[in-house]
């Protein structure tokens, strides 16, 4: 991709569709819901078969996963993420359908060699260019003016162009138009400096050196998409469903239903049945929209799977799983400590603080295409992982073993963290009057 | 009194406040048991230990002879002090997954439900949210939620607040057929004269600590004998007032309450009253609810 500041841009405007997202959703839900549509009484088999296998848990994560995917905002938010990603795949076909031809008009001499020069340029950035012979100077003018053509070189001493192009213009033109002043100027210092004709023509058709390089090339400009929507996809579902797992739990609390339920189940099974119900729901929200952009993009003939992407893609499913199995418990243990939405605010802020961090030094990691050594780090670490991990496929710089190391990390301290997260759950959730100090929390939870 | 639900000793300490002391008492099957004390005596907390929710500092809560656990519990309805159903969830549905997680099967479940809802008068709200019904069915629905698996033991925190007599008749006769099917139900109220007339036993605690437990009769009829007297064209009661063994509690327009000694009998009262003119009123009296409340709290 030419352009990582689009694609920051993306980012940050899908970052707020997000919150937006996540603000309309409570307030929906704390909002009195109008009378629900008639309904069969009880759908049993629906939930039967995931209670069957796990027993009590998978009876509370059927139950979430019915409210969840029943939720309006949810369909639509579904559909919203599969038109923006329906819309990255397809824009970039259509555009490249259509390829532009630079037109450069010529007035006065030219020699062949510098014509040759010119479009060969052209092809060298990936585009075609069209000679137009100008009648004079005036001519030339006339036709940049109407953008019937891009430049027009004047007697191949001066360059015109309609307006003036900055050092940061990184487009076709641009390129073109630097690429040709450089050429003309050398070509002209090569004259005033008396080499023969031949002379001068043996090196205007002088081709740059081949670059060898230490490290494996960069990626693709394909790939670079395919990281970023893989990593705006790792932050969106994160957000997203952590915000749910707090504010579900919460909600549980506030709502007293919690003491009702745990008359009846253990806090373990109450908790781990949640946190898999939204998990799969995030999973299977994810492996949809993955799905729908490999077949999208098979069917219009996009090249955004093309080198590393698929690699990508499938590490970013495999990331977006240990990255919710690893937030999960740290939101539902917050959630229970709170019992309205301004502590839930409070809390959620440092919890959301490494997860930012991450997608952001992600996100700069793909703009400057080479990991820095504390990004490498990042990658092992649990918090970041799921967003450094991904990115590192993307660039080639992993070999499978790390990959599996950093994962096998991730699951060992997962297991740690839910082990904390549910006795601190367990002692928040029911807490009433006494305050109940971390280290006791830490102490009793660790039995 | 044995009781298949018992609690022993159980004792529960918030920092410096003692919200459970060494309590112990039990509850029978077949019989409503009425649960009382002040404000603050603890009524809250032991329900909740019964159903582990609250974790206790000693005390043992047995059911059938063994200590209760997740299995046993299963088959114990609860309904909290707080309330608590999810507000946006289905009423219908939220009984049929309440009753799942007692272990219920779903077409069990979604029978139970609909015979419930059916029986206290909310059928037609099946598919409404709960958050949408008023507040006096959404105190039916929790009382389904506690119901729906068919408890062994009924454990209601407070189940008549809020409720017009028409809720209270409803709830009453529910938990009055419960103990005739065998089921142990034990409730808290404020309401004293609601419990005298459901409950069979009562329960009466205060700092954590068991004031007294008993049938609801020997409870009225234990203590001083009272009377109630009234004698025509004597709006004071100046007859009484001379008995010896005999002391006035109250004068009421003409209606007098009398306590007795243990040596005076009634008899003795009647001819005084005879005597001093025509009686048109003479009651045996039970203490109420209220007094042995009082008193026991005194």
């Amino acid at each position: 991709m030419k352009h990582p500041i689009q694609l920051i841009l993306l980012a940050v405007v899908l970052a707020v569709g997000l919150t937006l997202r996540v603000w309309l959703w409570r307030r929906r839900a704390g909002r009195t819901a109008r009378q629900a549509r008639p309904a069969q009484l009880a759908r049993p088999a629906r939930q039967a078969a995931l209670a069957r296998f796990t027993g009590y848990t998978g009876l509370v994560a059927a139950r979430e996963i019915l409210q969840r995917i029943r939720g309006r905002i949810f369909r639509i938010g579904t559909l919203l993420i599969l038109a923006v990603v329906a819309a990255a795949i397809v824009i970039p076909v259509l555009n490249r359908g259509k390829p532009h031809p630079q037109q450069v008009g010529v007035a006065g001499a030219l020699s062949a060699p510098l014509r040759a020069a010119v479009v060969a340029f052209g092809q060298s950035i990936g585009t075609t260019v069209r000679l137009v012979p100008e009648a004079n100077p005036a001519a030339a003018r006339t036709d940049l003016r109407s953008g019937r053509i891009e430049l027009a070189i004047v007697d191949a001493r001066l360059i015109l162009v309609n307006k003036a192009i900055s050092t940061a213009d990184t487009s076709t033109t641009a390129l073109l138009v630097r690429d040709v002043s450089r050429t003309l100027g050398v070509d002209e210092a090569f004259q005033s400096a008396g080499l023969s004709a031949a002379q001068v023509a043996q090196l205007a058709g002088a081709k740059p050196l081949p670059v060898a390089s230490l490290q494996p090339g960069r990626p693709s400009g394909t790939t670079h998409t395919t990281s970023v929507v893989g990593l705006i996809l790792v932050f969106v579902m994160l957000t997203q469903y952590n915000a749910w797992t707090l504010i579900g739990v919460m909600e549980e609390k506030s709502s007293r239903v919690v003491e009702v339920l745990l008359a009846a189940v253990r806090p373990v099974q109450l908790l781990g049945g949640k946190v898999l119900g939204i998990g799969l729901v995030a999973f299977a929200q994810a492996a949809l929209v993955v799905a729908f952009a490999l077949i999208l993009a098979k069917a219009v003939g996009s090249d955004l799977l093309h080198g590393t992407a698929p690699m990508v893609l499938v590490s970013t499913l495999a990331w977006l799983v240990l990255g919710y199995a690893f937030y999960c418990w740290v939101y539902a243990a917050a959630g229970s400590m709170a019992e309205r939405q301004d502590q839930v605010q409070t809390l959620a802020f440092p919890l959301s603080l490494p997860i930012v961090f991450g997608y952001v030094i992600a996100l700069t990691t793909i703009s400057s295409g080479s990991p820095s050594a504390f990004f490498k780090v990042l990658a092992y670490l649990p918090p970041t992982a799921p967003f450094a991990m991904p990115v590192l496929v993307g660039l080639g710089a992993v070999t499978w073993w790390e990959f599996t190391a950093s994962a096998a990390l991730s699951v060992l301290c997962t297991v740690g963290v839910a082990k904390l997260a549910t006795g601190i759950y367990r002692r928040a959730i029911l807490r009433t009057g006494r305050r109940v100090g971390f280290r006791e929390i830490v102490s009793k939870a660790a039995r | 009194m044995a009781g298949l639900l018992e609690l022993d000793g159980l004792t529960r300490r918030f920092g410096p406040v003692t919200a459970l002391d060494d309590l112990s008492f039990s509850v029978p099957a077949g019989q409503v048991v009425g649960f009382l004390g002040p404000n603050g005596a603890g009524k809250t907390t032991t329900m909740r230990a019964i159903f582990g929710l609250t974790d206790l500092d000693a005390g043992t809560v047995r059911w059938h002879g063994t200590t209760v656990g997740p299995q046993e519990r299963r088959r114990f309805g609860y309904m909290p002090e707080e309330r608590g159903l999810y507000p946006g969830m289905l009423v219908g549905e939220q009984l049929v997954y309440l009753g799942r997680l007692h272990g219920m099967s779903a077409a069990d479940a979604a029978a139970a439900t609909h015979e419930w809802l059916e029986r206290l008068g909310v059928a037609d709200r099946a598919n409404s949210k709960v958050e949408t019904l008023s507040h006096g069915n959404q105190q039916r629905v929790q009382l389904a939620a506690a119901l729906v698996h068919d408890p062994e033991l009924l454990v209601l925190d407070e189940p008549l607040t809020g409720l017009d007599p028409v809720g209270i008749d409803a709830i009453g006769d529910v938990l009055a057929g419960q103990a005739r099917s065998g089921c142990c139900v034990l409730f808290s109220s404020h309401q004293l004269d609601l419990v005298e007339d459901l409950c069979e036993t009562v329960t009466i605690i205060d700092h954590g600590r068991l004031v007294v437990t008993g049938t609801v009769d020997d409870l009225a009829t234990s203590g001083p004998r009272r009377l109630v007297v009234r004698v025509e064209g004597d709006r004071d009661a100046a007859w009484a007032r001379q008995l010896t063994g005999v002391s006035v509690s109250e004068v009421d327009r003409g209606a007098v309450r009398l306590v007795l000694d243990e040596s005076t009998d009634s008899e003795s009262v009647l001819k005084a009253a005879m005597s001093a003119g025509r009686v048109t009123e003479f009651v045996v009296e039970r203490r109420r609810l209220s007094e042995v409340f009082r008193e026991a709290l005194a």
